[in-house]
């Protein structure tokens, strides 16, 4: 998560990676060649996010993020 | 929000503490340890552990990657940044967590050339970025962090990025567990076992709890029902005289991991004979390293690391924490000297520390009690 966009996670005064916290992304673009997705919390955040643990992945998905990589996937994240 | 108030009903929560209620044997004191940070906070957010019978103990587990990093890490990692050349980069939380003589934080008042990310893929860009400088990842977290590690390291070798060093201290989850059940000072009843660490691992790992020492494990979800509803399983099994593995998560956690995360994992890392955690001492087969494949991107060996071991503040009680023999509060330091603006255990950095988690929001409801 990126600390410009002023995501309610990072105003905290605490780190959420370190927290061991997934975070649940939509993706909004793909880039298939290298296993990237650009995704975004719907809350403004954007991130670029490895997919390679959870593909095949599609535009629309939401994704569980940990510390830039998709760990999970599904709907009731 | 959808998928979210689902599981924050106050309604449905104050059911299932009837249920629970209902469960418990009068007489009987009950502790059930939730492994990870993240349950922790989630239930000194929540208020969950007031929901409770009074008989029933929630008892803070080892699961916080930033508590568990021992200060002369922290120091190696300071040296590793006032390298001539170096940019190291590291996690937010680990910025703070005080060292022997500082944290990197103070390294980077003081020049060092240190940057907080979010991501190990963060560092690889900075590192792109920066192809006259040696760019340092310290690498920290349980199995939910290590994938990420491994992909960036392997984006590494494929884009043939050769500024780019992990200084690895990343550990695993089912060793501080074995340690803490063969501990002679803590008696457990059950584990609340942890969510995100089990969407990589999977739940098999801690079938060795119920086998091996009898005590129920329910890998479970972080919101206020999903811990309540863990609780509930964990008090069913105990009253069913049942012990087994159960997975209250299983909308995000498979019972057998993530098994593309476990190759990337096995393709890069493997394991140290010893790791040496904060206040639970050195533990064999507990921490990761990089394998031979990938002894050049390992920072340890290219670069000169001290590696000294030094000793935990005599005042600071975050091994006692962190094996839930005492509650924050009984430290002779929480909220006094140590507070989360400075932090003298790491118990009190990272939001998944049971002191900062207390001290953020459980300390409050104790203060009415007091009055």
């Amino acid at each position: 998560m990126t600390a410009a966009t002023g995501t309610e996670a990072c105003t905290s005064e605490h780190c959420i990676t370190c927290g061991d916290d997934g975070v649940a992304m939509t993706i909004l673009q793909l880039d298939p060649n290298r296993g990237l997705a650009l995704c975004t919390d719907g809350a403004g955040a954007h991130m670029t996010v490895e997919t390679l643990l959870v593909e095949p992945v599609t535009i629309g998905d939401v994704l569980l993020v940990h510390a830039g990589t998709a760990i999970g996937r599904g709907e009731q994240l | 929000m959808k998928f979210v108030d689902e599981y924050r009903d106050a309604d449905l929560g104050q059911a299932l503490a009837g249920e629970i209620l209902g469960l418990v044997e009068p007489g009987r004191h009950y502790k059930v340890m939730e492994v990870c940070g993240g349950h922790t906070h989630s239930i000194y957010k929540y208020g969950i552990d007031d929901l409770l019978p009074a008989n029933v103990e929630l008892v803070h587990g080892p699961g916080c990657p930033v508590c568990v990093i021992p200060m002369g890490r922290v120091d190696d990692g300071i040296a590793l940044a006032h390298e001539p050349g170096v940019i190291f980069t590291c996690f937010g939380d680990m910025m703070r967590v005080p060292g022997s003589n500082g944290s990197l934080l103070e390294a980077k008042a003081a020049g060092a050339d240190i940057r907080m990310v979010y991501s190990p893929l963060d560092a690889l860009r900075i590192a792109k970025q920066n192809p006259d400088r040696e760019v340092v990842f310290f690498a920290i977290g349980f199995e939910t962090t290590a994938p990420s590690t491994a992909l960036t390291l392997i984006r590494a070798r494929q884009e043939e990025i050769r500024n780019f060093t992990v200084m690895c201290s990343h550990v695993t989850i089912v060793p501080p567990l074995r340690a803490l059940l063969e501990s002679p000072d803590l008696r457990l009843d059950g584990f609340v076992g942890p969510g995100h660490v089990s969407t990589v691992v999977g739940a098999r790992p801690f079938e060795f709890i119920p086998v091996d020492y009898g005590k129920p494990v329910v890998v479970s979800g972080f919101e206020p029902l999903d811990i309540l509803q863990s609780v509930y399983m964990i008090l069913k099994q105990l009253a069913e005289g049942r012990c087994e593995v159960e997975n209250q998560y299983k909308r995000i956690v498979p019972y057998e991991g993530n098994l593309k995360a476990l190759e990337v994992m096995a393709e890069v890392f493997e394991l140290r004979p010893h790791f040496e955690w904060r206040g639970l001492g050195f533990i064999s087969h507990s921490g990761l390293k990089l394998n031979e494949n990938y002894a050049d991107l390992d920072a340890e060996i290219r670069f000169s690391v001290p590696g000294v071991r030094v000793a935990d503040p005599k005042a600071c009680q975050c091994g006692e924490v962190l094996k839930g023999v005492i509650k924050p509060w009984e430290c002779k330091v929480f909220g006094s000297a140590c507070t989360p603006e400075r932090p003298i255990g790491t118990c009190m950095v990272s939001s998944e520390g049971a002191c900062a988690a207390y001290y953020n929001y459980g300390r409050f409801a104790r203060e009415r009690e007091v009055v």
